[in-house]
């Protein structure tokens, strides 16, 4: 018996509470005058996860397997339900309110990605795959699963959590132990697709203006945001300024400080040690998602971890290096990390199921 | 085995970003925290301006004007004691007060407002200061003008820093602390459109503060300019009349729902208003409530202005038809209760009622139709619901039911109640939209409109979005012998309106004189010209006004003015 499952646990609770800290001291000291200031928010989205954590860890975890459609299609109703009401609201929406906080169901998404995927290629064993399944199968129908939640998503917009989707839709695939040549040819495809992208990418922004989103977020392109967000983790240097002593993210020239761009402002007040601190955490906290993964048998239950660990691992890739300047800036909050109630919700969630494939090994 | 490539993988990533991470903090760390540091860094603000506000012609109903704002960077101060000496000479605020202003943010990088509006004089003394002390910034800063002054204050509304209340609510909309917004009117209702975004710039300096090289620029954004259908000419007139008056007064165009003009009196001033804690509180503990825009949120009694819609009631459900009369001697005892009417009538037609207005015809009609079917066509005109303009705190009004009033109240309904009912009396109460609404569908042959105020915003036409034009599915036939009937409220020696034919324009409408208890009554006029295509609908209410023909003579002279301009 392992007790891995109480590892990534108590991980990743450390360093939701170093969250908790970075928050309150981004937001610091204008937090005296807010009414209801982020970190106690924070706070109760971390307990509420919490609380998710525990119940699904409790739960029998082949049940998602039965729930996996139904879980799709709620998603699916949740993401139209988001479209329509920001229509009606005049302009782009992430969030449906729900009771007094708002839920961001694109965060679903990619936990119910993960459910369905890992459903659909359990039916299809490691040989059949290998051997017998053609391309369709075991690429193209579960790309058709994809699309349109991610085409929604992308409507909202929301580019970084479509990508997410997408990145996860590979690993499993690659998980799912599909023929090389197949990879490779859809690797290939992509490389050729990706110009395509980029045009749709470019009208998005376009249409970014004429809609209101988030208006904090890169009024003047990345090239800014990047240029402040490695101002803000060089200046932290070997011991960084020190708690609530950070320059950047408090006078609020590091724009999203407290959510996708929350590890610059961690790194400039904890400096080179306390990144690495905070880097090893996280390297912890996927060694020991894969260690479920690899002591998992059954086939559903060890696609599932390893579909989570993927989407945390891709995650927490994307932001850091996207903070560091080493890759481009998609709206991605930092799991367990950055100040948002569905991203902490879903990630506390995604962690009881985790511990729940462990529990029942 | 696959399971050792991917350990592998991961860990040679996160080495990734440890290196990466090395490489900023250990290899460049010095120079970025030099850039980092206070005293190489300034940031100046830069101010956006506000949305203007336009009339339908493109007239300017709000604008912005700039003001000179001193601000002084604590950082590039050498010498504080002579620097204050030397600006409190040039202000004229003494040594203490501006020091007091300055005293806690000696360490901001941000610099410290010291004067918000300066004169052009003082600024340009200023400015040449500037190579003495760098210290000294001068800003232009963008502050809310209105050409009227007073003029449609309620539409506008007014600013203020923002309160606990909207902050809670508009945190993740990117509102913070500091903002200041709209209060009441369009301000409130499209401030996430009106308002602007500050910018700013990150300069690098040296060590006399000198400006080295930009590092950051954020540039300020302004707000999008709101484009209403309010017709400046209209308004005017309609203020001008309404003046002395307290009441209300709204036109309407009655196809489009388009709002042309709307006043409420008492009213405020918004630019003596915003900002202003301390005359704020007094408007609000005014009795006569100028905040409040009587247009959408005063709920009275509607009175006799009711009558066309019961009319249309008895004429659809077929509870009479245009040879019915009823006959009135003064008055109907109902129960053990006498119910007056204003006057002796004798037999009246339904068009002949409407004429003059006369009660005892709609108390029996009323009780023909019963307390429901009222209530059901009273809601099919739109009263008891907010009509959905594109102004805040607008009221919903109330339409009574027999059912909804014992469960609530726990008071019975009498037949007596239907009756008072029927002539829009008792509980029925209504905005002055809802009634100019409710007449307009007379106007448009049977449609009820959304009222709106703003046609586009910024560049974007959204009144395709804004227009919601409801088909009521009442038969022409019946909407003509109500349209004829109000013909003759006017053009009838007898008509109760009739003071309205000397304008010269012909004019559809009915008063209205609903009783208050105690108090004098409020006196309504409501109605649409020119009668042929009629371009308007208007509502006008006096409050305690006492006798409905004082509202008509408002009515008239605000039309007789419309059309000295040419504007019928």
């Amino acid at each position: 018996m392992n007790n891995y499952h109480f590892k990534i646990f108590f991980i990743s609770i450390l360093i939701s509470i170093l969250g908790i800290f970075t928050i309150y001291s981004v937001r610091y000291p204008s937090n005296v005058l807010i009414p209801f200031p982020l970190y106690i928010r924070q706070i109760i989205w971390i307990s509420l996860g919490l609380v998710l954590c525990w119940i699904i860890y409790k739960w029998d975890v082949r049940k998602l397997w039965d729930i996996a459609y139904f879980l799709y299609i709620i998603t699916l109703v949740l993401l139209i339900l988001v479209d329509i009401l920001g229509y009606v609201r005049l302009g782009a929406q992430r969030w449906l309110r729900i009771l007094w906080l708002n839920f961001q169901p694109s965060e679903l998404a990619k936990l119910s990605i993960i459910v369905i995927l890992a459903r659909y290629f359990s039916h299809i064993s490691v040989k059949e795959i290998r051997r017998e399944a053609n391309f369709i199968k075991s690429i193209f129908i579960p790309f058709l699963l994809i699309i349109v939640p991610m085409f929604l998503i992308l409507q909202q917009p929301d580019l970084g959590t479509a990508l997410m989707l997408f990145f996860i839709y590979v690993s499993l695939v690659y998980f799912a132990g599909i023929k090389r040549r197949y990879l490779l040819i859809f690797f290939l495809f992509l490389i050729c697709l990706s110009p395509l992208l980029w045009v749709f990418l470019k009208d998005y922004q376009k249409e970014r203006l004429l809609v209101f989103i988030n208006p904090d977020k890169d009024p003047l392109g990345a090239g800014y945001t990047v240029t402040q967000s490695k101002i803000t983790v060089g200046s932290g240097r070997l011991f960084g300024k020190g708690w609530l002593g950070g320059t950047q993210g408090q006078l609020r020239f590091l724009p999203e400080a407290h959510t996708d761009f929350i590890f610059a402002s961690f790194s400039e007040e904890w400096g080179f040690l306390g990144s690495i601190f905070l880097i090893g955490l996280y390297y912890l906290f996927i060694f020991y998602g894969l260690k479920i993964a690899e002591h998992t048998e059954e086939r559903f239950k060890q696609l599932l971890a390893l579909g989570i660990v993927s989407m945390f691992f891709i995650q927490i890739f994307i932001n850091i290096s996207m903070t560091l300047g080493i890759a481009p800036v998609v709206g991605l909050p930092l799991v367990f990390f950055s100040y948002g109630g569905s991203s902490v919700v879903i990630s506390f969630l995604s962690v009881g199921i985790l511990m729940s494939i462990n529990k029942r090994r | 085995m696959f399971k050792r490539k991917v350990f592998l993988i991961t860990g040679l990533v996160f080495l990734v970003l440890v290196l990466r991470i090395f490489y900023l903090q250990i290899i460049h760390g010095k120079r970025f925290f030099q850039l980092s540091r206070a005293n190489s860094i300034r940031i100046l603000p830069l101010r956006g301006a506000r949305g203007r506000i336009l009339d339908r012609n493109g007239n300017i109903l709000v604008d912005n004007s700039y003001s000179y704002e001193l601000m002084v960077y604590p950082q590039n101060i050498e010498n504080l004691e002579d620097f204050l000496k030397k600006l409190s000479s040039i202000l004229g605020v003494s040594f203490l007060e501006l020091k007091s202003r300055i005293q806690n943010k000696l360490n901001s990088f941000l610099p410290i407002s010291l004067i918000k509006e300066l004169d052009k004089e003082k600024a340009i003394i200023l400015e040449e200061l500037k190579f003495k002390f760098p210290a000294i910034t001068i800003q232009l800063v963008p502050k809310r003008n209105y050409p009227f002054s007073r003029l449609a204050s309620h539409i506008l509304g007014y600013l203020s820093s923002i309160d606990w209340w909207r902050l809670k609510r508009w945190q993740d909309y990117g509102y913070s602390a500091s903002d200041t917004v709209g209060y009441g009117g369009l301000e409130e209702r499209y401030d996430y459109y009106l308002r602007a975004k500050d910018g700013g710039l990150q300069l690098e300096v040296d060590n006399r503060g000198r400006p080295r090289r930009i590092l950051g620029f954020k540039p300020p954004r302004n707000g999008k300019d709101l484009y209403t259908t309010i017709d400046l000419r209209v308004q005017k007139i309609v203020e001008e009349v309404l003046d002395d008056y307290s009441g209300a007064v709204v036109i309407m165009d009655p196809y489009t729902g388009e709002i042309i003009a709307m006043a409420s009196f008492p009213n405020f001033s918004p630019s003596e208003l915003s900002f202003n804690q301390s005359i704020l509180k007094k408007m609000l503990s005014d009795s006569n409530a100028p905040l409040v825009n009587r247009a959408i949120s005063g709920l009275y009694p509607p009175g006799s202005v009711f009558k066309p819609v019961v009319a249309t009631a008895g004429l659809c459900e077929q509870r009479m038809d245009t040879k019915t009369s009823f006959f009135c001697d003064g008055s109907l005892k109902i129960g053990n209760r006498q119910f007056s009417c204003w006057d002796k009538h004798g037999y009246q037609d339904v068009k002949e009622a409407i004429t003059h207005s006369c009660d005892v015809f709609f108390y029996k009609l009323g009780l023909s139709l019963g307390a429901e079917k009222l209530n059901e066509y009273a809601l099919k005109f739109g009263l008891g619901k907010v009509t959905h303009i594109d102004l805040p705190e607008e009221k919903a009004g109330l339409v009574p039911h027999p059912i909804l009033r014992k469960l609530n109240r726990r008071i019975p309904w009498f037949d007596g109640d239907t009756a008072n009912f029927s002539i829009g009396q008792g509980d029925l109460l209504a905005t002055p939209l809802q009634i100019v609404r409710m007449i307009s569908v007379f106007a448009n042959k049977g449609n009820l409109v959304r009222p709106y105020l703003v046609k586009s915003i910024g560049e974007r036409d959204i009144s395709a979005r804004q227009r919601n034009i409801l088909p009521l599915g009442i038969e022409d036939r019946i909407l003509n012998i109500i349209h004829n009937s109000m013909k003759k409220v006017v053009e009838d020696d007898t008509g109760t309106a009739h003071i309205l034919y000397l304008s010269g324009v012909s004019i559809a409408g009915k008063t209205g004189t609903a009783q208050v208890n105690r108090k004098q009554s409020h006196a309504w006029f409501t109605g649409y010209f020119p009668v042929e295509n009629p371009r308007y609908s208007i509502c006008v209410i006096l409050e305690y006004g006492g006798s409905s023909s004082n509202a008509c003579w408002v009515a008239k002279r605000i039309i007789e003015k419309m059309k000295e301009e040419s504007l019928i």
